[in-house]
């Protein structure tokens, strides 16, 4: 990418340079230019994971822009059916951006979920790197969250049933349950109250938590640089090459952007997202309801727990058993912190296996069984 | 139906064409703007004394020559094999009204192959001056083989008053040169011209992509530039382009590409507008690529960069023309013949005296013969457009109400700037109810269901109360059927007794179908 201009290279000279000067005394741009530029990305035959960070970016940044293209039109509560209805037939492109919206939700999922499993498996959590993972997992319940909220918003059957499935799940809780199910639903069931608060977490809450700790996460990123994996730290330094972040790194991220942008897009305008039945709560639950795919795997573990175990046993073990993964999920750099790999790194890379392994295998027969 | 019906399951015989028709664009199209490329490139390095630009030329030539000639033709005559088999009437139609046309392309078409062949064989060979003369030569000519096939392709959209006005007299072929330079001619030539040059362009960031960057770097720089600037007019003039174009169709046609925008629900017509947008954005990723990657960093181009340009515009092409083939509808010639194969002037006739009776290759069924011959040139049962999909949840009162309506073509029929009007005595549309009905599983619909719907929706029950118990203005209804057996009561029906009347009785106004389920239901009363 020898055509970019270098950052001060270019405001050398010429008109701009008094501008450029006025608001580097002020703002200290050069500063931020040489901390952009301070980070290395390695180029070995893994890089090609180092991109899931920008994509999950990028589709973070197409929710936000549409997300607020729908909230001019969205409203919540009694109409929520129909303004979804008339986003979806009525207004111009409104089906582009209510269907961008999802498939960018989706597609950001898979991203992040890609992300995080590209991290693990490079040992990019260990020393110094261990907020980075953990703010990283906070991102990605954050998502999770944002997309079993978004879910919910059109209120048409599917969405209905399935977030009356899915909100059964903290019933579960030892003694707090119905507490939390009715603080969480608004009232006995699922219903207007309840498309009120998800909207406000939704567009409020969610962003307002997630933003700051997305902002943290990337300044970490940059802080650290992009770790590299175990195969490749234990060449020698002069073997080892590496691009800077910016610009070249950046191009190299923009062009995947342009690549998911088009993705987002083809699957948006020849996919589009269609809207079922309004919801009915007194009709019977449509057949083969499902939560969404990434919820697939938990959802699975569960009825697969009932299964085995009586009554609400199956679920509380099935619960337990998901935290306890989750918690040593999170603890991982902590466990796995020696630099040279050792007994220690076996068990972490395993249980990656056995993780990624248990959440396709659960995946797949939650939709086998439907 | 005069001709064997073509089947293909799942996909339907459009799409066979489609897949076809958008490769060859794409090759036909370079085949007539790479030849400008070819000859101006050979120019330029010329003048300016290049021996290695020449070389690349060379190389270029030898690649253009192989995929225009080999690919090109052969998905040329695919293209007439599909047409030929599943819109057999059409192709009859323009092959009557064409053939000229199509013998002045296969003159040129000869010419143009055999000015490719030696401008390639004569490199080094032949003086300079002769070779570029050569070159010259299979650019007009290539250039004029565009120029007639649009000609008859425009027609089909757009065939002109003049030629509407002689059309089934059987002097149709004495507007030959009305329909051949028909409203849409002129903005079409102009865009596909335009679309050549760029293509052009794509293709040659191929041939160019593969140069050494690191032993020719100039070499490499400066053709790769070269050859994007050739999508610079295209992308600068299509837009306006377009527009004249769009000003040219009909209103209908711009409607249709209107539907989309708004909404995604009248059915699968509102795909047009989206392949319309899936243009506009392959194309704009198009120069993204184009001014990021080979003009801002030439040296680093490669082939899987210029084979993402070339599936990019595969895809601005195809979906460009997918969405020039739906405004088209409900015609496969405009105002004068249906996508199905009907002339527009013989659906009264075809009403009367039958669609079953020209229909020389049928036997069996009528229903699946009137869905083939009518219904399957763009319709199959469990794949592209299903009719399986799309009349799912209808029962059978459904399905025949939806093909009143295709039948009757009423002012508020949604379908009727996308569908042909469907034909055929009324026996035969209720044969292919029947046979849409058992596709899908319909549920038969109960008469006495329907009968009572009816029985309240003429307010019968105001009188002679729910269910027929009886009230103070009528008596009950309970045991009517024995009371008045047989037709006596569809005659008492269509004409109260003067008993009745004077009480208020009046016929309810019912077509026969609902007569007979109201008489099975008031049967039912007992």
């Amino acid at each position: 990418m020898s055509s970019f201009p270098k950052s001060e290279a270019s405001v050398d000279s010429g008109p701009m340079h008094g501008v450029y000067k006025w608001a580097d005394e002020r703002l200290g741009l050069t500063d931020l230019a040489a901390f952009a530029a301070h980070k290395q990305v390695p180029q070995h035959k893994h890089s090609f994971w180092y991109y899931w960070g920008g994509i999950s970016l990028l589709c973070f940044i197409v929710q936000l822009l549409t997300g607020v293209l729908l909230l001019v039109y969205y409203r919540p509560g009694k109409e929520a059916y129909e303004s979804v209805r008339q986003i979806t037939y009525d207004v111009d492109f409104g089906w582009l951006v209510r269907s961008a919206h999802s498939w960018s939700a989706n597609i950001m999922v898979f991203a992040v979920f890609v992300h995080m499993f590209s991290v693990f498996f490079m040992k990019a959590y260990k020393k110094p790197r261990e907020f980075g993972w953990w703010t990283g997992l906070g991102l990605l319940g954050i998502v999770m969250i944002f997309g079993f909220s978004g879910y919910l918003l059109p209120m048409d059957e599917l969405s209905y049933f399935a977030t009356k499935v899915g909100l059964q799940l903290p019933s579960t809780l030892p003694g707090m349950g119905a507490v939390v199910n009715n603080i969480v639903r608004g009232g006995p069931s699922v219903g207007e109250n309840t498309v009120q608060r998800f909207f406000a977490l939704h567009v409020v809450v969610l962003p307002l938590l997630f933003m700051p700790l997305l902002g943290l996460h990337l300044a970490l990123v940059q802080k650290h640089g992009n770790a590299l994996p175990p195969g490749e730290a234990a060449r020698p330094a002069s073997e080892r090459r590496s691009v800077p972040f910016f610009p070249n790194f950046f191009a190299m991220d923009l062009a995947m952007w342009l690549i998911a942008l088009n993705v987002i897009t083809i699957l948006a305008t020849l996919f589009p997202w269609d809207l079922g039945q309004p919801a009915n709560a007194l009709a019977s639950a449509p057949v083969g309801i499902h939560p969404e795919w990434y919820f697939m795997s938990q959802f699975q573990l569960l009825k697969g727990m009932g299964l085995v175990l009586p009554g609400m046993m199956g679920e509380i073990v099935g619960m337990g058993l998901f935290t306890v993964v989750l918690i040593f999920w999170a603890l991982m750099p902590l466990f796995d912190s020696e630099t040279v790999a050792g007994k220690r790194g076996r068990i972490a890379t395993w249980t990656g296996y056995l993780v990624v392994t248990g959440m396709l295998g659960l995946t797949i027969w939650g939709y086998a069984a439907l | 139906m005069n001709y064997p019906v073509w089947d293909i399951p799942f996909a339907g015989s459009g799409w066979v064409i489609g897949i076809i028709a958008i490769f060859h664009v794409m090759i036909s199209h370079f085949a007539v703007g790479g030849g400008f490329y070819l000859i101006l490139a050979e120019r330029k390095a010329r003048r300016e004394g290049r021996e290695d630009w020449l070389d690349v030329i060379r190389t270029h030539s030898r690649f253009f020559l192989i995929l225009t000639t080999v690919f090109g033709a052969i998905s040329g005559v695919g293209i007439w094999f599909s047409i030929g088999l599943a819109s057999p009437q059409s192709t009859s139609a323009l092959i009557h009204n064409f053939v000229f046309g199509w013998a002045m392309e296969w003159c040129l078409f000869i010419v143009e192959i055999a000015a490719i062949i030696v401008y390639y064989a004569t490199w080094d060979r032949i003086d300079a001056k002769t070779h570029m003369r050569i070159g010259w030569l299979y650019a007009g000519v290539s250039w004029c083989t565009l120029a007639i096939i649009n000609g008859i392709l425009t027609f089909m959209l757009t065939p002109g008053k003049a030629w509407l006005a002689v059309a089934g007299t059987g002097r149709e072929s004495s507007e030959f040169w009305a329909a051949f330079f028909n409203p849409t001619y002129w903005p079409s030539l102009v865009l596909r011209t335009l679309t050549c040059f760029a293509l052009a362009g794509v293709w040659a960031l191929v041939t160019a992509s593969r140069i050494d960057g690191f032993a020719k770097p100039e070499l490499k720089s400066e053709v790769i530039r070269w050859s994007s600037q050739w999508l610079l007019p295209s992308f600068i003039l299509i837009p306006g382009a377009l527009a004249w174009y769009l000003y040219a169709v009909p209103e209908s046609s711009r409607q249709l590409l209107q539907l989309g925008v708004g909404t995604i629900g009248s059915g699968l017509f509102t795909q047009v507008a989206r392949a319309a947008l899936v243009t506009t954005m392959s194309s704009a990723t198009i120069l993204a690529v184009v001014y990021f990657l080979a003009w801002k960093n030439p040296k680093d181009f490669g082939l899987g960069h210029a084979l993402a340009v070339v599936f990019l515009a595969l895809a601005a092409t195809g979906a460009t023309e997918h969405a020039r083939e739906m405004i088209r509808k409900p015609f496969t010639i405009g105002q004068y013949m249906y996508s199905n194969g009907l002339r527009k002037s013989e659906i009264a006739h075809v009403n009367q005296a039958g669609f079953m009776t020209g229909s020389l290759w049928t036997s069996g069924d009528t229903g699946e013969a009137m869905f083939r011959g009518q219904c399957m040139n763009c319709h199959t049962v469990d794949g592209y457009r299903a009719m399986r999909q799309l009349l799912h949840g209808r029962d059978r009162a459904g399905i025949s109400k939806l093909l009143g309506m295709l039948h009757d073509v009423p002012a508020n029929s949604p379908y009727k700037n996308y569908m042909p009007p469907l034909v055929g005595t009324p026996a035969e549309i209720t044969a292919l109810g029947d046979y849409l009905g058992k596709l899908v599983g319909a549920a038969a619909v109960d008469p006495v269901v329907q009968g009572k719907a009816l029985f309240e929706a003429n307010a019968c029950n105001a009188c002679h109360g729910d269910g027929g118990s009886g009230g103070p203005l009528a008596p009950a209804l309970v045991g009517v059927g024995t009371r008045l057996p047989g037709d006596k009561l569809a005659d008492f029906l269509k004409k109260p007794s003067d008993k009745a009347a004077a009480g208020g009785m009046q016929a309810p106004k019912l077509s026969d179908d609902e007569l007979k389920a109201l008489m099975a239901y008031l049967n039912s009363l007992k």
